[in-house]
Formats: C-alpha cells, sequence, structure tokens
C-alpha cells in the first residue's frame, strides 16, 4: 500500500474498509456480550 | 516467595532494562531521542500504544474490580475502537504531514503559541500528577506484600525506569515495551488458567460462567440510561468515545508512540489493531478476577485482602474482636461452599426453581458474609486510625501469592513491575518530550543545537522522574486506584479535547476564542468535581462541549466587535 492510497478519503477506500470492519468487530462483541450478560444471570 | 520467585523477578528486570539501555543508545540527535527516528513497524507501535495503557494499576485493579462488582467495568472501553478510527482519519496524517514532535506543537500552526503552551500546561499538570500515581499505586501494593519499605520500593520502580528512559529515549521504551507486553499477557492467561485449574475438577469453564452470572457477575452490558451511573453501555461508547480521542489524541504519552511508526500506514494500523484487541484483553482481564470469585466459592477467601494491615491490627487490643469474626466468616464459608455446590447441581439438573431457591439461600449467605467483612474493616480502621480499608486492589495479588506455584509468583510479580515500568516510561518519555519541543525550545532558548535538546531532553526526563517518585512518596490513596486516574485525567481531558476538536474541524474559532473557552471550560469541570454528582466519565463530554460552544460565542463576539470598529 502506497502513502497515496492513504490519502484517499472515499470511506469505501482501502482504509475505508478497515475501519467498517474495526466498527464492525466492536459491533459484534458488544451483542456477544449483551447475549452473555442476558444468558448467565 | 522462595529463591526461584526472586531470581525470576530480578533476571527478568534486569534483563528489560539492559536491553532498553542497549537498543536505545547512540540517539544523537532530536529526531533520534524523541521520535525513535520514526522506524518503529505496526505492531510494535499498537504493542508499544497498549503497553502504555495498560498500568501496573490495571493488572492489580481490574481483576479485583470484577471479583466485587462485577464485569461491567469493560463498557467502559466500548469508545476505544471508535477512537481509533476517527483519530486515523484525523490526528495520524496531519501530525505526520506536519512532521511534528509533540500534539501540542500543531496548536501553534492552527491557533497561537499561547494555546499551544496552554494545551501543554494542562497535559503537563495531568501527566505530571498521573506519573507520580503509576509509579505510587504498584509501590504501595508491592511494598505491602513484598514487606518493602514505601519509599524504597517507590525509588526502586522509578530507577529501574529511569536508566533506559533517559538513556535511550522514545526508542528505548517502544522497544522494551513489546516485551513487556508479551511478559505481561503470558503472566495474566497463566494465573487465569492456574485459578480456573484450582476449582474442583468437575467445573467446566461453563458452569464457571454460569455460577458466576447466577452471583451477578457477568454484567458485562447494561443499557439503561443513567447519567449518574459510572459504567453503562452508554457512558462507555459516548464518554469513552470522548475520553479515548483524548488520550489518543491529545496525550503526548500515546502520541509519541505513534509518531514513532514508519509511515502513515503504519501508526494507523499499530491505532486501529489497538483497536481490535483492546476490548477482548480487558474481557480477559477481568475475567481473570471472575475466575478468582468462582474459585473462592469452594475455597476460603481471606476476610480481609490486604494481609498486612490485618496482622498490623492484630497487635492491637482489637485482635480478640477480629479473631472472633473471623471464625464467624470461616462457619460461614461452610456453609457458602455446600450451598455452591448445590447451586451447581441444580444448573447441571437445569432445574430453574432449584436455581431460584438455591440462589436465593446463597445470596443470603452472602450478605452475611459481606456484614462480616464489613465489620472486620471497621475494627481495623478503628484499631489504625486513617488506614485504608478498601482491600479490593489485593484480591488478585494475594491470590497470587497464596495459590500461584513458585516461579510463577515470580513471574506475577515481574509483570507488575514491567507493567508499572512501561507506562512510567511512556508517560516520562513524553513529559520530557512537551517540556523541551513546547516549553523550553519554544519560549526559553530558541538557539541551541541539536546535541543541546537531546542533553536536555535527558535532564527533564530525569527530571520529570524524580517528580513523580516524590510525588508517590506523598500521595493519599484515593478510594480506587485506577478509577482515580481516571478521574484526574477526566478533569483536564475534556478541555485538551475541546481545543484539538475546534483545531480539526471547526475553521470558525480562532486563538482568543480557543484560549478563553478552554479556561472556562477548564473552570467548571473543576467545579463539577467538587461541587456536583456528575458521572466522572461526563466531564469529557462538559470539558469539550464547553469549550466548542464557548469557542463559537466568543469567536462571534470578537468578530462582531471587528466589524463595529471597521
Amino acid at each position: 500500500m502506497t502513502e497515496d492510497q492513504n490519502e484517499k478519503p472515499p470511506v469505501f477506500s482501502t482504509w475505508g474498509k478497515w475501519y467498517w470492519f474495526v466498527m464492525f468487530v466492536l459491533a459484534a462483541q458488544i451483542v456477544v456480550y449483551f447475549l452473555i450478560t442476558n444468558s448467565f444471570r | 516467595m522462595n529463591s526461584i520467585d526472586w531470581i525470576i523477578l530480578f533476571v527478568t528486570l534486569a534483563l528489560i532494562v539492559t536491553y532498553g539501555t542497549l537498543k536505545g543508545r547512540g540517539s544523537k540527535n532530536i529526531d533520534g531521542y524523541l521520535l525513535g527516528n520514526k522506524s518503529l513497524p505496526w505492531w510494535n507501535v499498537c504493542l508499544s500504544i497498549m503497553a502504555t495503557q495498560a498500568s501496573a494499576i490495571t493488572f492489580l485493579s481490574t481483576p479485583g474490580q470484577a471479583y466485587e462488582d462485577g464485569m461491567r467495568f469493560l463498557q467502559f472501553y466500548f469508545g476505544l475502537p471508535l477512537a481509533m478510527v476517527i483519530l486515523s482519519v484525523t490526528a495520524v496524517p496531519l501530525y505526520h504531514k506536519l512532521k511534528v514532535y509533540t500534539a501540542y506543537e500543531y496548536l501553534e500552526t492552527r491557533f497561537d503559541l499561547k494555546t499551544r503552551s496552554l494545551a501543554a500546561f494542562f497535559f503537563l499538570m495531568l501527566r505530571g500528577l498521573s506519573v507520580g500515581i503509576t509509579i505510587y499505586a504498584p509501590s504501595l501494593i508491592l511494598s505491602t506484600i513484598l514487606d518493602w519499605n514505601i519509599n524504597l520500593t517507590t525509588i526502586f520502580i522509578g530507577s529501574l525506569v529511569m536508566i533506559y528512559t533517559v538513556t535511550g529515549g522514545t526508542k528505548a521504551v517502544s522497544m522494551t515495551q513489546k516485551y513487556q507486553l508479551t511478559i505481561i499477557m503470558a503472566g495474566m492467561i497463566i494465573a487465569g488458567l492456574t485459578a480456573f485449574y484450582k476449582l474442583p475438577k468437575d467445573i467446566s469453564f461453563a458452569e464457571a460462567f454460569q455460577l458466576a452470572g447466577i452471583m451477578g457477575k457477568m454484567n458485562l452490558v447494561d443499557v439503561s440510561f443513567d447519567l449518574t451511573e459510572r459504567y453503562n453501555i452508554w457512558s462507555g461508547l459516548i464518554g469513552g468515545l470522548f475520553l479515548f480521542m483524548s488520550y489518543f489524541g491529545a496525550d503526548q504519552s500515546q502520541v509519541g508512540r505513534y509518531l514513532g511508526g514508519k509511515s502513515v500506514t503504519e501508526s494507523r494500523l499499530g491505532l486501529l489493531f489497538n483497536g481490535l484487541l483492546k476490548v477482548p484483553m480487558q474481557f480477559i482481564i477481568l475475567y481473570i478476577g471472575i475466575l478468582v470469585f468462582v474459585f473462592y466459592q469452594f475455597h476460603q477467601a481471606p476476610v480481609f485482602h490486604n494481609q498486612s494491615l490485618k496482622d498490623k491490627a492484630m497487635q492491637t487490643e482489637h485482635a480478640m474482636a477480629i479473631s472472633a469474626l473471623e471464625s464467624e466468616y470461616n462457619q460461614v464459608f461452610a456453609n457458602k461452599r455446600d450451598e455452591a455446590e448445590n447451586l451447581i447441581d441444580a444448573i447441571r439438573k437445569d432445574d430453574p426453581m432449584l436455581i431460584e431457591q438455591s440462589r436465593k439461600t446463597f445470596e443470603s449467605i452472602q450478605a452475611s458474609e459481606k456484614q462480616i467483612r464489613s465489620k472486620v474493616k471497621e475494627q481495623i480502621a478503628t484499631a489504625l486510625p486513617g488506614s485504608n480499608t478498601l482491600d479490593k486492589d489485593y484480591v488478585f495479588i494475594t491470590f497470587v501469592m497464596a495459590y500461584l506455584p513458585h516461579g510463577l509468583i515470580g513471574l506475577l510479580m515481574a509483570v507488575v513491575f514491567m507493567a508499572a515500568m512501561s507506562s512510567t516510561a511512556s508517560e516520562l518519555n513524553a513529559l520530557a518530550s512537551t517540556t523541551t519541543v513546547d516549553i523550553y525550545k519554544r519560549s526559553i532558548k530558541k538557539d541551541g543545537d541539536d546535541y543541546h535538546y537531546v542533553k536536555s531532553s535527558k535532564w527533564f526526563t530525569a527530571g520529570w522522574a524524580i517528580f513523580g517518585m516524590l510525588f508517590a512518596s506523598i500521595a493519599n490513596q484515593a478510594e480506587n486506584l485506577i478509577q482515580f486516574v481516571n478521574i484526574v485525567g477526566s478533569i483536564f481531558y475534556g478541555t485538551i479535547l475541546g481545543i484539538f476538536l475546534s483545531a480539526f474541524y471547526l475553521k470558525y474559532i480562532k486563538s482568543n476564542a480557543i484560549f478563553f473557552a478552554a479556561i472556562v471550560a477548564e473552570s467548571i469541570i473543576v467545579y463539577c468535581y467538587f461541587f456536583t454528582e456528575v458521572a466522572f466519565l461526563l466531564y469529557n463530554i462538559i470539558g469539550c462541549l464547553v469549550v466548542v460552544v464557548l469557542g463559537f460565542i466568543f469567536q462571534f463576539i470578537e468578530n462582531q466587535k471587528t466589524k463595529k470598529a471597521s
């Protein structure tokens, strides 16, 4: 990946995909933690 | 601790300090000393960021937090991945493009010198104080556990860090942190597994989960909206987002870590991987506390986890009363263990009625146990006036000392020292960078050469280390150490974040407006801390919003005045 690609601002650029991935992992974790909270009480 | 533990502890510490000193040698210019010549790959940036954030308090206090209060503390970190994304989009490319040494340097380009100096001053205030706490908190606990003098423990930790941080600067800090974090995580996972394997043989991992859940400890997500509640999903996502935006975007101890990345790509990936790994890492640390909790349902827990303080109280006329309470506690434990086994049986039979019945009995046993513990604490407080009877920071380390095999005890002690050293090193390095670049080089001695500034940075690093040690030796313990550090952070972070957000996104706001808005915002936060019940995580939002809103208002007034004058 070159530095030029880093400059691309659009949401679905290579970096955009990384950002969505990080947020998706967070959302998935929150869902799992929510399920754990409700399953083990 | 026996000789094997001591050998493991001292060999690990000696290796790290020697490695850091050797690796960091030869930084003759300011780029090398303060930025490590921008040579770090993304994974090293990530480990360095994580090691900086995870102080000894994290490893001592977090399992104790889960033991007492369940896992809801995890929600505090939910805003972190979002902050990593936002900073990767905004701050990282900007800092790299402007080739800054510190985050505050950018503020002069955007606003003016006084705003840069004010932000640098706020940073020096909050980090200067917290470096003392970062050394003090583990020193207090380690001195109690190892029976060392607290001042000597403080000097020991501070001096070890000072050796390689002064010699090697940023490079030494980052290079040592990757090994420190590896040792820390390995040690913690081993401790967690030991707690699990020490449970009665027939209890599975899932049953340990269920048992903890029934006892109200698996409270990972709380969706209720309550502004005064410290930990729920909203305070975590919103308050945490603001706090971590400030911490990673405007706190030099973190900015300094990713400024050392080889390129924008390496710095970004370092931050994003931190966003991916941080929440699971905290989950593991909290779950270790839960395992210790489950373990103590089947093994006798100490009536008071700070054994050393209890021993001192036993030297007084309150010894009889404490012994009587301890016998009562032991009796209650016998009932509790029987009931824990009944509860496990009920879980296996999957009988809701039986589980409910067993839970109720269990809760009443827990209530009497809690009552006895409170009475013991009262006795200790009366016997030793002024002593701190909060013992949850001792839960994990006392478990380690009592139940881990020799060798592992030494390793876990090394973990605590490593964690204290890694975060202290970053803080000292950041304090020295800010003092040198934003204050000394900018406003005091502007015409020095590279050699002079490297030498000054070394002196500032040593100076801040000594200040930290002095502060540590006079600090008084807060309600809970980890929370105190977070509260101190929140008091200043909101304002600093407000300044940076305005700098990044609000071109309308200019230098004078932002400067006075920041001063008013900080006064409001200090007022909230002393005179209101507002949850401390919200200080970040309040501080930030006040800076932005007042910035707009002040700028509007200034523009009107300029118009009238012209």
